[in-house]
């Protein structure tokens, strides 16, 4: 944490978490040039993603963090709106409405929920008795409903489960009882054939089902993780080299640029390199834990806490998911994976992390 | 206001709370690192394989079958290259609007056209090449590089077609070779420890197996290698670029014994009539001549022949396609007479001063049936090498009735009647020899004294291939022993027939050989006319095969008006004498004369293998 005084006004600043992501941003345009097979254009449209997000990033560091429970309310009010805006008038792409078109950008509005989520929650349970009581963990799990099914109507149900994942994190640091944890699992475990038979597309069915076992239909539906376990295993060691990976290049690889770019990581680079780029992900991770338990108050350590757990899951179901140890879902790699929402989603996340770590207050309530 | 011991709880729950939630996703780590680390190190090379296996696509190249030579090193089938216009019968969908738009670039006529409809449909479904025209004229190659652009489904392509320069001398012996069928060439494949997969052809017909002939019994070795053109390909399928290239490697040339000039001979000589020629080197058991007539062109079944020109073929009445030499049964006739004699000679029944008194048919004893010789009135007082010499029916009748016929079995088969004579024709007939014991179980009628006095004279049940009695002229010509035959040489071990007797001396032996020369050398001889045809000797005996059993002449001047039902000719000979090297079996269908017809044929062709 830095305070840097010049002569008129102070910057707010983490050079840890500052340097690591911005050193994982710029591997990703590498990554993402030889994901891309050499396609310079889509490395320049990142690079100025990235650039205005770690430019973003900075700028949300500087407010103090009590604007953010202010605004929090705003913030997701109007992330949700969006949603439903793109619900409503957005137009179909793949069976499915997630994006608005701004002109210049596409937007993912489910991204900004999956940061406002935690905050609202926040700095909702800010002046209420912890740990949280029976009344407010359902208000808590209402809002958090409402946010998941407005998400999985569009329909996307990895960003809705990471939405409500976001807010169940803030209910449980706030004390949610184990009973109640309990016997929610419970509920859960006994209606998952329910959920199987009702809730479920016949797509989303047979995902689940060929993540268990890819080999009953290689060419199929098992397709994308037979190849990605080939791209990942045939790296070694010490991987291909750059540029060299056969599977993404030739075109066996599926979504090389988005979802799958781990794989490209790890054939080119083999398991050196993923224990590289996993240990960046690891520091960053660590550095937030450090952060949250240092936090100023309760706000500041709900919110680095949910959102660094946001990170973190969005993370590992994307590692998960391109090992073939769960269903394929659209997860992006953080800070690396092409797209724009959640590339700045993750940003704003850690710009207003880095003003929470790095504005102290003598006087705490 | 939250006090300071709430807020300590509180803090309390976060932290433990925080550190829990940390504690399960380190878990999660190090299952993640776990399975990295299984799938990059632990199982690295067979993924490693699998990465390999999805990038490269290997496809197989044709060999070319082996060159086939005759003994002088004559070439008699040959692969030979032409540039042909090959389509891909996967990528067109209707081929009759395409076969006339390519009719108007390169002219397609009727024939090629029907070659193309009738085999579009296969080779679309198994993904193999066809080709529409071959031998494709530099102007026609020219017009087509022009316009080429119009047709991607079609190329001009170097590809080889299996031609013999003599395509109608040897049709039967060297056969011809077909299409595989995919569980075919999976089996081949298999052996040479490949897959079937998709294949670069070198012929223009595709993958081809011997499917008679020398071409099918030696297809193992004439059939080469499959090489391999190796590609990067990607997940579409694209081949990028060769990466490797492993040669197929050719089939084995062929050496056979066959006789190229010896073989044009047979054929002039046969002028298309229906019978065989056959002739063995007595040494070796070496074939030197194996013509079946009439004949067909290997080059056009091996190449691609019209449906309506096969069904041509087939039910030509003449049976072109039907290998006589290994397949056609004919009585021996009187050129069983030897045997019968040795037999008689052997069981010291007869001996060369034996004598009878031939009225010109001889009376069964049993029932008073008369069998009739071929001249009226008779021999007169003849032995054993007059018989020959004049092939006198009742002396071999009445020397047959003599005989115990179980025993007269066993001695002709030693003479490879009834038997498998020959190493490696294709599919080769073993005739038949009759017993009491194949009487009763197909005939289902017991053995007559009368059928062992027909055996006598080659008639009645006894049967044999062109080769067998080849192979039984040879025998006697080297004095009761001989290799089977083959059309290779030396590329077998093979087994050696030999007659199981105990009272025939070579004195015996040198004056059946006499009494043979005598065939055509006495005043008397069946074969006199044959005399001056030649400078050197020749063992012979003439047979005629009765198809009509007659009481007589005139008889048979009625029989006679249905061409169908004249007499065969039979003639077995070897030479020069007296130390013969070849042994020859001429039979020519309805020729109504051995010594006559036969002979002059036979004569020929030794003439040809014998050169002073």
């Amino acid at each position: 944490m830095k305070q840097a005084s010049f002569k008129r006004f102070t910057i707010f600043f983490d050079q840890y978490l500052f340097i690591s992501i911005t050193l994982l941003s710029v591997m990703g345009l590498f990554f993402l040039y030889s994901a891309s097979q050499g396609n310079i254009n889509i490395v320049m449209k990142q690079a100025i993603f990235v650039g205005f997000g770690i430019f973003l990033m900075f700028i949300l560091s500087q407010p103090d963090p009590d604007i953010y429970k202010i605004l929090s309310l705003i913030f997701l009010v109007t992330s949700l709106l969006l949603v439903l805006i793109t619900i409503l008038f957005a137009k179909e792409i793949n069976g499915a409405k997630r994006w608005l078109d701004l002109g210049v950008f596409t937007l993912q509005p489910s991204e900004l929920v999956k940061i406002a989520l935690p905050i609202y929650l926040a700095s909702y349970l800010f002046e209420k008795p912890i740990p949280i009581d029976i009344r407010n963990t359902f208000k808590s799990l209402l809002i958090i409903g409402i946010c998941f099914f407005l998400i999985a109507r569009q329909p996307d149900l990895g960003t809705s489960l990471v939405v409500s994942m976001a807010g169940i994190y803030i209910l449980f640091f706030a004390g949610l009882s184990w009973k109640f944890i309990g016997s929610s699992v419970l509920v859960f475990l006994i209606s998952l054939p329910f959920l199987w038979n009702n809730f479920l597309q016949p797509f989303q069915q047979q995902r689940i089902l060929t993540s268990l076992d890819p080999s009953a239909d290689p060419f199929g539906s098992g397709w994308n993780i037979t190849q990605s376990k080939i791209a990942i295993g045939s790296g070694g060691i010490s991987g291909k080299g750059f540029e060299a990976g056969s599977q993404s290049h030739l075109d066996f690889l599926p979504e090389t640029e988005t979802d799958f770019i781990f794989a490209v990581i790890a054939e080119e680079f083999g398991f050196i390199g993923v224990c590289i780029l996993l240990s960046v992900y690891m520091f960053i991770l660590l550095r937030c834990m450090y952060l949250a338990f240092n936090a100023r108050d309760r706000f500041c350590r709900l919110t680095i806490g949910g959102l660094s757990l946001v990170f973190a899951s969005t993370l590992f179901i994307n590692l998960a998911m391109v090992t073939g140890l769960i269903p394929v879902v659209g997860m992006p790699l953080p800070f690396i994976s092409k797209g724009g929402s959640s590339l700045l989603s993750f940003y704003i996340a850690f710009g207003i992390i880095i003003s929470m770590a790095s504005h102290k207050k003598l006087m705490q309530r | 206001m939250i006090g300071i011991e709430d807020r300590f709880i509180e803090k309390r729950i976060f932290k433990s709370r925080l550190i829990l939630i940390y504690i399960f996703f380190g878990i999660l780590f190090s299952a993640f690192i776990y399975r990295t680390y299984n799938l990059q190190v632990y199982s690295y090379s067979s993924y490693e394989l699998a990465s390999i296996k999805n990038k490269t696509r290997s496809l197989l190249v044709q060999p070319k079958r082996g060159i086939i030579y005759d003994r002088n090193g004559n070439i008699l089938i040959n692969n030979v290259p032409s540039y042909d216009l090959i389509i891909q019968p996967a990528q067109i969908e209707n081929i009759s609007n395409y076969l006339d738009r390519l009719n108007e670039v390169i002219l397609i006529d009727d024939g090629e056209r029907e070659y193309v409809l009738e085999r579009f449909e296969n080779r679309s479904i198994y993904n193999r090449e066809l080709a529409v025209k071959r031998s494709l004229s530099n102007e026609e190659i020219a017009r087509f590089e022009v316009r080429g652009y119009l047709f991607p489904e079609a190329i001009i392509d170097k590809r080889y077609r299996r031609e013999s320069e003599y395509p109608h001398l040897f049709s039967h012996v060297l056969g011809f070779v077909g299409g595989a069928d995919n569980e075919n060439m999976s089996d081949i494949l298999n052996t040479q420890g490949k897959a079937l997969g998709e294949t670069l052809f070198t012929y223009a017909n595709g993958y081809l197996i011997g499917k008679t002939g020398i071409e099918n019994t030696y297809d193992d070795s004439l059939r080469g290698f499959f090489g391999e053109r190796i590609f990067e390909v990607d997940a579409k399928g694209k081949l990028l670029k060769e990466i490797d290239f492993i040669e197929p490697k050719d089939g084995f040339d062929t050496f056979t014994s066959l006789d190229l000039e010896a073989q044009k001979v047979a054929f002039e000589a046969m002028a298309g009539r229906k019978g065989a020629v056959v002739v063995v080197e007595i040494e070796t058991g070496a074939i030197i001549t194996y013509l079946s007539s009439p004949t067909f062109s290997i080059n056009q079944i091996s190449n691609g022949i019209s449906s309506a020109n096969f069904e041509k073929l087939i039910s030509d009445k003449d049976k072109p396609f039907f290998d006589r030499v290994s397949q056609g049964r004919y009585s021996p006739a009187s050129a069983i007479k030897p045997a019968i004699g040795l037999y008689g000679l052997e069981n010291k029944i007869i001996n060369w001063d034996y004598t009878i008194d031939d009225p010109g048919f001889f009376v069964l004893p049993e029932d008073q049936r008369i069998y009739r010789g071929w001249k009226k009135g008779g021999h007169g007082t003849i032995n054993l090498e007059s018989a020959l010499i004049e092939s006198s029916n009742t002396f071999f009748f009445s020397l047959a009735y003599q005989s115990e016929i179980n025993d007269l079995i066993d001695h002709l088969s030693n003479f490879g009647f009834g038997k498998n004579i020959c190493a490696d024709c294709f599919n080769p007939g073993k005739g038949l020899l009759p017993s009491p014991q194949w009487k009763m179980n197909n005939l289902n009628f017991g053995w007559f004294k009368g059928d062992s006095v027909n055996l006598g004279v080659g008639q009645g049940y006894l049967s044999a291939t062109p080769a067998q009695l080849a192979f039984y002229s040879a025998f006697i010509g080297n004095k009761g022993s001989l290799e089977k035959l083959s059309l290779i040489n030396n590329s077998i071990d093979k087994d050696i027939l030999v007659l199981q007797a105990s009272n025939i001396t070579n004195e015996d032996w040198d004056r059946i050989h006499k009494s043979m020369i005598g065939v055509i050398e006495n005043p008397k001889g069946t074969a006199k006319r044959l005399k001056n045809l030649k400078s050197y000797n020749i063992a012979a005996k003439s047979g005629t095969v009765e198809l009509v059993s007659l009481d007589s002449k005139e008889d048979y001047e009625i029989v006679r008006e249905d061409i169908l039902k004249r007499d065969h000719g039979i003639m077995i000979a070897f030479a020069p004498m007296p130390n013969p090297k070849y042994a020859i079996s001429v039979v020519i269908e309805n020729a109504e004369s051995g010594g006559s017809v036969a002979g002059p044929v036979a004569v020929k062709v030794l003439n040809s293998l014998i050169k002073e």
